[in-house]
């Protein structure tokens, strides 16, 4: 990178112009991943956090709870599994106004009585009791306290709060675990039937229950079976809010590559003298390759590194807020890995150009 | 011989027609040796400095240098040849935009995998020779055309080529820098030992070589 390096000194006006857009291009993809992250997390972390597998749902629900009504014929040839531990599982959304007169919208999640999905001991006592409700961390932030009443909207049944779990919404909504029993109350009034949303599996081992398991059981029990990634396409809002993302964030890749990709094609045009002055004196065709590569990496490496870093500060500062925002390092390195390949790629025009250049081009004048 | 030019012939198609820009021509020149190549513009002179320089093929004849026969050669190992063996002046002096006196020099040395501790100091030595010991760190744009020139011989020097082609190297300068320059450059492929061809315009400098081959004939047609 003799030439490369010196060059970058050189014109550092003009770098620093495209730097200057690929790094705005990084900053948005950082903050675009950090926000589809936070998105996804508020869609689908509850269920995320859930310790089961698979979900057996009412075919062609989608994993949609509200459309999946399952009864105890369902769950019946679930449970005569052998190594295959099954919970029913009630999903519904839900408002509740509590002591204060504030309004706090619930994702009710009904559990059976020593369900595994009921992991911690606190959580299990809790459910094991007379009816209530254990809340998401986030819902402490809004005041409310162990002991309150929530009045739940629409039945008016009137539930204590009897402890708070780890942090987790499903469908942009904090979650609310209630007795399966209690959710039906809520949920189906006196007509419950025994009716609940889908059945939540797992192999005893806590891996996933095997393909073959799945499709006998399917049959029997007239359930179709998600893996957990796949309900969370179920989620309100989920599939529109990823594919938006990743459109967007597809978009400014495309645009950064073919932004990277014709300043140095144009850079490439301007310094076709200097290649084959370069070739004209012995650099080989790899060696003005290698230069040109190189240079371009510093550019995007930099450029990227530095938009993806002032993201991520933004990041921090903004993820405390109600703004829903969840920074990983791997997901972002993803991000920024790609538009730097990408970002490459468009670079491809330029090198092939380089590689063409005719060395006797260097009987004409370069300064 | 250190360059042995025999038959060249060069053609380029032009449309439905083929151009001869050199017919035929043969030219030899022995190490230590100086010659003048002039001729009215369009007699091919350029091109057949490009041919002896390895930046172009011939349509037919052979090129020799330092004894083998280098027109076959493949791309790779000509341009490896064109890094140590031949060393070439052009008419503009060609220096690129962002590198110093000293880099345009050290350059040569780099792209053939040899910038040591050795080669800096023959491209300081060069330089003190073309007498820019006082510019080594400016840039082209701080440099006089007479300059250039001088760091251009200094860089064509620079791996102790067997053959030096020189292509008009004091056109763009004003007569007395012109006579300066071709002074230098005449000096140096002497002390050097260098094979030179010298392509110009210019009575005095094809004075000052040992030798001066005319190309009269211009380039002809035949279609």
């Amino acid at each position: 990178m003799y030439v490369a390096l010196r060059d970058l000194r050189a014109a550092r006006g003009r770098f620093a112009l495209v730097g200057l857009v690929i790094a705005l291009v990084a900053f948005m993809t950082t903050l675009l991943t950090g926000l589809a992250a936070g998105l996804v997390d508020d869609g689908i972390s509850g269920l995320r956090q859930l310790p089961l597998t698979q979900l057996a749902m009412e075919p062609s629900s989608g994993g949609t709870f509200s459309r999946s009504v399952l009864t105890e014929e369902n769950l019946a040839p679930w449970r005569a599994v052998d190594g295959v531990e099954a919970s029913p599982i009630g999903v519904s959304f839900a408002n509740a106004k509590d002591p204060r007169g504030k309004t706090v919208s619930i994702a009710l999640l009904g559990v059976d009585e020593g369900s595994f999905l009921a992991t911690r001991p606190e959580a299990r006592d809790a459910l094991a009791g007379p009816p209530g409700l254990v809340l998401s961390h986030e819902l402490k932030e809004e005041g409310i306290e162990v002991g309150d009443e929530l009045v739940v909207a629409g039945s008016d049944i009137r539930l204590p709060v009897l402890g708070f779990t780890y942090a987790g919404s499903y469908g942009h909504v904090d979650i609310a675990f209630t007795q399966l029993t209690t959710w039906q109350q809520v949920f189906y009034g006196d007509s419950a039937r025994g009716r609940f949303s889908a059945v939540a599996l797992r192999n005893e081992g806590g891996e996933e229950v095997p393909a073959a398991t799945v499709a006998r059981v399917d049959r029997a029990a007239g359930t179709e079976t998600l893996t957990k990634t796949e309900a969370y396409a179920g989620s309100p809002g989920y599939s529109g809010e990823t594919q938006t993302m990743s459109l967007i964030r597809g978009f400014l890749l495309v645009i950064s590559a073919l932004v990277v990709g014709a300043f140095f094609t144009v850079w490439t045009v301007q310094r076709t003298r200097q290649i084959a002055l370069l070739k004209a004196i012995g650099a080989s065709t790899s060696y003005v390759v290698r230069d040109a590569l190189g240079q371009m990496a510093v550019v995007l490496v930099a450029a990227t590194a530095t938009g993806a870093a002032l993201a991520w500060l933004l990041g921090l500062a903004i993820s405390g807020t109600d703004v829903p925002f969840r920074l990983e390092l791997m997901p972002v390195l993803g991000a920024v890995s790609l538009l730097f390949t990408l970002g490459l790629a468009g670079c491809l025009a330029a090198v092939r150009r380089i590689t063409r250049v005719d060395p006797a081009g260097a009987l004409r004048q370069v300064d | 011989m250190s360059l042995q030019l025999n038959g060249i012939t060069v053609t380029v198609r032009d449309g439905r027609t083929d151009l001869i820009i050199v017919d035929g021509v043969d030219l030899a020149v022995a190490a230590g040796e100086t010659v003048a190549l002039t001729g009215p513009s369009g007699s091919g002179k350029s091109t057949l400095l490009s041919v002896a320089g390895l930046l172009l093929r011939p349509t037919a004849g052979r090129v020799t240098v330092a004894g083998v026969d280098v027109t076959d050669l493949k791309d790779r190992a000509r341009t490896r040849l064109r890094g140590t063996t031949i060393g070439v002046v052009y008419q503009a002096a060609n220096l690129l935009p962002s590198l110093t006196a000293r880099q345009q020099v050290e350059v040569v040395a780099h792209v053939n995998g040899r910038l040591d501790r050795t080669a800096r100091g023959r491209v300081v030595e060069l330089l003190t020779r073309v007498g820019l010991e006082d510019r080594l760190d400016a840039r082209p744009g701080e440099l006089s055309g007479g300059e250039r020139q001088r760091v251009a011989l200094a860089r064509a020097l620079m791996m102790e080529p067997t053959v030096l082609l020189a292509d008009e190297p004091t056109a763009a300068l004003d007569p007395a820098r012109a006579a300066e320059v071709n002074a230098l450059l005449l000096e140096e492929a002497g002390r050097w030992g260098t094979a030179t061809l010298l392509v110009t315009h210019d009575g005095a400098d094809a004075a000052g070589a040992d030798r001066e081959i005319r190309l009269e004939r211009p380039a002809s047609i035949v279609v």
